[in-house]
């Protein structure tokens, strides 16, 4: 039986709350040992005891109490929710919101509990339990707009677009004031709903509701964006063009809006003059526009494109706009206009060859020229890297501190295969201008690339924060610097150093972790701010967020590395027998004293950082005194990750997100083809080759893999092997 | 290359373009911040002419601006920030950083009825400053010590909202004037916001919101808009969610 508190020890009992929610643990911890002495088998007490233990990082022993704590009293919704507390904390959304589900059972009544569930439902997508537990949040506090808003999200989220909008509208009738014009939450709650009518289909009742009620909401592009989509799928042409030439003059550098009006006014698509003249329509209205001028060399062909391509080029580079290429190299793909923009390129240079002033701009005419014609040869598709070296050279004669010039240098020797030239090329551009931080990132990654770890980090420590703790690379891990990382990471990879790379690779796991606990603390912020459009789309792109490109190359370096670490061990497993394996363990051995030197290279490193650090101006690094002490890492230097006897398994967590989130990437099936044929999943293994098959069957690994596994199972006669054999034969009959 | 509105995908390579670029950095969480606080004011420039690499393909940032309402202005008068605003060494001198500005201070106006705008610059940042002062009519408040990380001095600047203002009154005094007959509610309480420059004295001046709030002076001034940076201290905490000050290190 729960023991009941004598009411000094009641009183006793708030203490330790409210020393827990002061942060003031060992004061809390003191109180609640005091009532303990007295009632040591007193449930709630035990749990504050539990969740204050856990605020000081002794997880396990808050666990252990927190249980005990229950099974003395299981009918008390502080342990429950104590317990629910402890789990959301270590991220087990599940356990805790069962937890609460059993809190909020002995205590229906409790806001915070019901608050503290619902935003667990959201986190983890529940969103039937979520729309549950906003209905009882509105039917307890209904005079919120905030509850029947948030309910219409979780309707929304769930599906139920229909009541999400009549929640909407109930609010709406219920109201007895007008807002003020300048009232955020009701602006946005408008349009909110206006975008949930769209969604349901009814573009018409959208615009109607948009021209009716959304006239004067604060979002003012929103609305004219909106009201232009509609009317142009409602076709109303007219209307349209209008509303998209709105739109234009407030913003001329937006491609969609330019589409919008050339399809409101229903110009044939093949009507190059047509389609020209709009565009030159806004040139001319926005001189200073680059939209108006570079989009129709899209569409334009023939004379009409070496006219425009012309005055496009002649313009920027008069001007020295650095980024003309890369403006213009998609069109690349189309070989005439390649053709014809290499030869108006050279034209231009001939033209104005001997008019370079020695004192004048060199980024611009001639120098621009050079620096145009060597990105050009630099480029895949138009690749030629002696003529792209002697134009470089040139420019660089004419002005030999141009940043520019020698970073497309350091490029071409990257394509032509030669790292370490590449590296001291970039590191020289980066040294002729050691404020700027985009040059003294393409110097780090150069290195990098010429696996100069330490030398990268060298780099990189120029503008990290000199008094993070932990030296450049803590900083650029906590400012989830992902492209070092990866690339970091690749390089170790090259070196052999397994226990770096796979530490870099995780780290990027974790850091998207991170991000996906970021949401968190919006579920209620956003209510409380009222921008409810940009909730929802955080929300949908959260959904997804593991197919962004950061986490597939992160991912698939992580599995081929285990794969690579699984045969070796295998063949370290058949290492007694053969000549051929004999070499292996050679390679091996090799591998593993390349390992252990770059283990104590990097080693040297972060020391030398460290100590660094500790030499900073000691102002400088008083300043931080107040940031929580950062948590140690127990292996740095990814020794554990390495030392795993399982790499198929440890493969497992980054090839399951992407094989979810991102199944159209080839690179990713084939990788989880090689992982479940050796752990002999040979119906998975068919799964990913069919997908792989479906995405290019042209793949030279797709026939190679259908060979593999039709080996494999060859000889095999259990029921899954049976049923690939089934599943192949069919698709090689027919 | 397209100048738009922010949306919560690009901020992975927002936060990319960010830490390439300028020693202040932040981590994702702050972006979010901006953007679920003050979705408007804060715009990208895309690389559009980049062919896709996957079917995962996420845009190429190759600028942006971030910006935010000063929460509890210390003057109590509604304003904006610019808590980062840079652009890729690669495609400077094509005005990306001016346009991206003008796009977000139209916002602060219309959406959030701010009087002026703030920022703070490193005082050796002469591209950047240049960009404020002689492009975009920003002028210098003060000077604050050693406000950055590193121990360099920021000019805080600021520029006054007032003309956008104007423009936006005018344009809706001369809808409600079209709309008179149809629609009687009338739009003085908007525009009246704030009190500061309610007066509608100002003739329609035609093309009010033209090229977003542009100064025909300014934009004859020759741009050499390179990398701007732009520092705001680091946002640490957003643990709580609560605006902080910022220049505290």
């Amino acid at each position: 039986m729960p023991q009941t508190l004598s009411t000094r020890e009641a009183n006793l009992f708030r203490t330790v709350i409210r020393h827990y929610e002061e942060k003031q643990y060992k004061r809390g911890l003191k109180a609640a040992e005091q009532i303990l002495k007295k009632n040591p088998r007193h449930g709630d007490t035990m749990s504050m005891k539990a969740l204050i233990m856990n605020s000081q990082g002794k997880t396990e022993e808050a666990f252990a109490l927190a249980k005990e704590a229950l099974t003395i009293d299981m009918k008390s919704h502080i342990c429950w929710h104590v317990y629910g507390i402890l789990y959301r904390q270590h991220k087990n959304f599940d356990e805790a919101i069962k937890a609460y589900k059993f809190a909020l059972k002995l205590e229906p009544e409790s806001q915070q509990i019901q608050r503290d569930l619902a935003v667990l439902q959201v986190q983890i997508r529940d969103y039937q339990g979520y729309v549950q537990s906003r209905f009882a949040m509105l039917k307890a506090k209904p005079h919120l707009r905030q509850n029947w808003t948030a309910l219409a999200i979780a309707y929304q989220l769930e599906g139920s677009l229909e009541q999400a909008e009549n929640i909407l509208t109930t609010y709406e009738k219920s109201m007895t004031n007008v807002p003020l014009k300048t009232d955020q939450e009701h602006s946005e709650a408008l349009l909110y709903k206006n975008t949930i009518i769209a969604e349901r289909g009814d573009i018409q009742r959208a615009l109607e509701h948009l021209d009716s009620d959304c006239k004067n909401c604060l979002d003012r592009l929103a609305v004219m964006e909106m009201r232009a989509r509609y009317l142009g799928q409602l076709n109303r042409k007219e209307e349209a063009a209008k509303a998209w030439r709105a739109l234009l003059d407030r913003n001329p550098e937006h491609p969609e809006y330019y589409e919008g009006l050339i399809g409101a006014l229903e110009i044939d698509e093949k009507d190059e003059a047509a389609l020209k003249a709009i565009y030159d329509e806004y040139a001319a209205k926005y001189p200073r526009s680059d939209a108006a001028k570079r989009l129709p060399l899209n569409f334009l062909t023939g004379d009409s494109f070496k006219a425009a391509a012309k005055s496009y080029l002649t313009n920027m580079l008069d001007r020295g706009v650095p980024s003309v290429f890369a403006n213009l190299k998609h069109l690349y793909s189309d070989v005439a206009k390649k053709e014809a923009v290499l030869a108006l390129a050279e034209e231009y240079l001939k033209e104005h060859k001997g008019s370079e002033q020695a004192n004048g701009d060199s980024s611009k005419g001639v120098g621009a020229a050079l620096y145009f014609l060597a990105q050009h040869y630099n480029y895949h598709l138009s690749r030629d890297l002696a003529k792209a070296m002697e134009y470089v050279e040139q420019a660089i004669e004419l002005d030999p501190k141009n940043v520019d010039f020698h970073m497309t240098k350091a490029r071409i020797f990257k394509h032509q295969g030669d790292t370490a030239k590449a590296s001291e090329a970039m590191d020289h551009a980066r040294s002729l201008d050691t404020k700027d931080r985009y040059i003294n990132s393409k110097a780090a990654k150069y290195q990098l690339r010429n696996n100069e770890n330490e030398k990268a980090l060298e780099t990189m420590g120029l503008f990290t924060r000199a008094e993070t703790v932990g030296g450049p690379l803590a900083d650029l891990t906590d400012m989830q610097c992902m492209w070092f990382l990866t690339e970091d990471g690749e390089a170790w990879q090259r070196r052999g150093n397994t226990g770096l790379a796979l530490k870099r690779f995780t780290t990027i796991n974790n850091i998207f972790d991170i991000w996906q606990e970021d949401q968190f603390d919006f579920h209620s912020f956003s209510l409380r701010k009222g921008q409810i459009r940009a909730y929802v789309d955080m929300i949908r792109w959260e959904d997804s967020i593991r197919e962004h490109p950061f986490y597939f190359r992160a991912a698939l370096d992580a599995v081929k590395l285990y794969l690579d670490m699984f045969e070796k061990q295998q063949a370290a497993a058949n290492g007694t027998n053969g000549t051929g394996e004999a070499t292996n363990g050679d390679d091996a051995a090799e591998k593993k004293k390349a390992a252990k030197k770059a283990r104590k290279e990097a080693q040297k490193a972060e020391r030398e950082a460290a100590e660094k650090t500790a030499k900073q101006d000691p102002n400088k690094a008083t300043a931080k005194k107040d940031e929580e002490p950062k948590k140690k890492d127990d292996d740095p230097n990814g020794l554990k990750l390495a030392a795993t006897t399982d790499p198929l398994g440890d493969a497992m967590k980054f090839l399951n997100n992407i094989l979810q989130f991102s199944p159209k990437n080839i690179e990713g099936q084939i990788a989880g083809f090689d992982v479940y044929m050796r752990r002999k999943k040979y119906l998975l293994a068919l799964r990913c080759l069919n997908a792989a098959q479906a995405l290019n069957p042209e793949h030279p690994r797709v026939k190679e893999q259908f060979a593999e596994l039709q080996k494999a199972v060859e000889s095999l006669d259990d029921a899954q092997s049976a049923k690939v054999k089934e599943v192949l034969k069919a698709k090689f009959s027919s | 290359m397209d100048i738009r509105v922010l949306r919560p995908s690009d901020i992975p390579l927002i936060q990319h373009a960010n830490i390439e670029n300028l020693p202040e950095n932040y981590f994702l969480k702050y972006y979010l911040y901006h953007a679920l606080s003050w979705p408007q004011l804060s715009y990208v420039a895309v690389d559009v002419s980049r062919p896709a690499k996957s079917a995962y393909d996420y845009p190429k940032i190759v600028g942006y601006v971030l910006a935010k309402m000063e929460e509890e202005p210390t003057d109590g008068v509604q304003h904006g920030h610019i808590t980062s605003l840079s652009v890729m060494r690669t495609h400077r001198r094509l005005g990306i950083a001016e346009k991206l500005m003008r796009q977000s201070q139209q916002a602060m106006v219309e959406t959030f009825g701010a009087h002026y705008v703030s920022l703070h610059v490193r005082v050796s940042n002469a591209a950047a400053i240049h960009l404020y002062r002689d492009t975009l009519g920003f002028k210098t408040e003060k000077t604050e010590a050693k406000y950055y990380a590193d121990g360099e001095d920021a000019f805080c600047m600021k520029l006054d909202l007032g003309p956008i203002r104007e423009a936006l009154q005018n344009e809706l005094l001369e809808q409600d004037g079209e709309k008179k007959d149809k629609d009687s509610s009338s739009k003085k309480k908007q525009i009246e916001d704030g009190g500061k420059g309610g007066g509608s004295e100002g003739v329609d001046e035609g093309e009010a919101v033209g090229d977003v709030g542009r100064d025909p002076e300014a934009a004859d001034s020759k741009k050499e808009d390179k990398t701007v940076k732009v520092k705001v201290g680091r946002g640490l905490g957003v643990g709580e969610l609560v605006e902080r000050d910022e220049s505290k290190h």
